[in-house]
């Protein structure tokens, strides 16, 4: 098969996701995901079965955008406007702006990106479900100060070592992988793997794996702080739910600081769909918790190793660059 | 393109608009927007790797003197769910490459574009389903 009719094929796969993705009528009903209409199949251990490699490659933004005020729903024809227009607004092979920073930053063509082609078919108009207006509740005043902080930090010092640098960058951890886990511009997928004693998320951005106890032990202490957080999983019916605690003040969520406490509730809604909700609830970073849905649709696999710091030449070229700039501004 | 784009351009440009440019790193921060080049020359090398490739080309000047440059490509991982792998480059095929210098001055740079010898751009127009791959 040539390189073409692959990746022919491929999109034959992609535009069937997108159909899958945005079918079905829009109703009041869909505001809210119901799966109590689907037995999920079980495991040998008589647990939901979650098994399986899900992607999260999803063009529904986290938040509505400000011109749609309290619009909550697409219909269906605006759904197919926003998404040609949205992967037409991502397409890197535009050629405008030549010789600028922003030109430098679509970096390569297109085709090595892979964002999806489709938003939920519940058609809302952001994945945040609450607040009802589907924005980001406003930062406390400690939240903002501590945003300014790290800018400032970043202003002043930007890339004096790798340690200045963001932890995506270093490839210790991709916000993708979360916790929570987001929609991303590639390596969407995650891999569930399922035990009676725990659940474990194989993510492939950085190629993460969340081992989470579901036999009831207690968070490890607080003065313990983790990259991915303390998870621990439990059973609410058909849905598993993870809390997790002991963050770091390395990897703030839209604003969120080492004391959030996260919320995901991972529910099969039908063979092709496991729902993944979050709720943050980090009173001191966020004026109300807030809550955000992605249907996670079944794909094939396999999850590819990303092993991110085997060939990140980036960080020896990016640290070469601010070294030159400074020899430069010195003349 | 249908009416109804035209009617949501209100709805949803802006959203759009300020979506941010997101990839593993900062690459205004490793290239020049000043330093745009176009390099012709031969694969001398592809290293399919993550988090992101680089193809190796051996560029000849007029005088025939050789010059090794290294162009950054994105990660392999979605290239390998579309079928391609590093054997769509072998060593030895001429491409044209697009981009800009490592602000460092050193021979590498990122590619934005990348043309094989009868014109046809590698790897284009992926994530689109109105538009055809490879050509």
């Amino acid at each position: 098969m040539t390189q073409r009719s692959l990746a022919i094929g491929n999109l034959w796969a992609a535009a069937t996701v997108a159909a899958l993705l945005i079918a079905g009528p829009v109703s009041s009903q869909q505001a809210k995901p119901s799966a109590k209409s689907f037995t999920p199949p079980r495991t040998p251990d008589g647990q939901p079965d979650m098994q399986g490699i899900w992607s999260n490659a999803i063009l529904t933004p986290l938040e509505r955008p400000a011109d749609l005020k309290d619009k909550a729903f697409f219909t269906k024809e605006e759904a197919s406007a926003y998404v040609k227009r949205t992967i037409e607004q991502n397409n890197k092979d535009k050629r405008d702006g030549s010789g600028t920073d922003a030109d430098v930053a679509r970096a390569y063509n297109d085709f090595w990106w892979d964002r999806g082609t489709g938003i939920a078919k519940t058609l809302r108009t952001s994945l945040i479900v609450d607040p009802l207006d589907g924005r980001i509740p406003a930062l406390t005043p400690l939240a903002q100060n501590r945003a300014e902080q790290v800018k400032e930090a970043r202003r002043l010092h930007p890339a004096d070592g790798p340690e200045d640098r963001p932890v995506g960058e270093r490839c210790i951890l991709l916000n993708s992988a979360g916790p929570p886990m987001m929609p991303s511009a590639y390596n969407n997928n995650y891999q569930v793997v399922q035990t009676a004693q725990t659940f474990v998320i194989l993510n492939e951005m950085v190629h993460d794996a969340r081992v989470i106890p579901l036999d009831g032990r207690p968070h490890v202490p607080q003065n313990i702080r983790l990259w991915m957080g303390d998870s621990r999983g439990h059973w609410d019916g058909n849905t598993l739910v993870v809390d997790t605690t002991n963050f770091t003040n390395q990897t703030p969520f839209r604003g969120s600081g080492p004391n959030l406490h996260l919320t995901e509730r991972f529910t099969r809604m039908d063979a092709e769909t496991l729902l993944y909700e979050f709720t943050v609830d980090d009173p001191e970073s966020f004026a109300r918790p807030w809550t955000a849905a992605i249907p996670s649709v079944r794909t094939t696999g396999p999850i590819l190793e990303y092993a991110c710091n085997e060939g990140n030449y980036g960080m020896t070229g990016l640290l070469s660059a601010a070294r030159a700039e400074e020899k430069k501004s010195s003349k | 393109m249908g009416k109804g784009f035209v009617t949501l351009l209100g709805l949803a440009g802006l959203l759009a608009a300020v979506a941010p440019a997101w990839a593993h790193h900062a690459f205004a921060a490793e290239f020049d927007a000043q330093k745009p080049v176009k390099l012709k020359g031969t694969v001398a090398k592809v290293e399919f790797i993550n988090p992101h490739s680089w193809i190796h080309i051996d560029v000849k000047d007029t005088d025939g003197k050789v010059t090794r440059w290294m162009v950054e490509g994105g990660s392999p991982n979605a290239l390998f769910r579309r079928g391609v792998t590093k054997d769509a480059l072998p060593q030895g095929t001429e491409i044209s490459v697009d981009g800009y210098q490592a602000k460092d001055g050193s021979n590498r740079a990122n590619g934005r574009d990348i043309t094989f010898a009868d014109g046809r751009k590698l790897f284009v127009g992926g994530s689109n389903p109105d538009e055809q791959p490879g050509k």
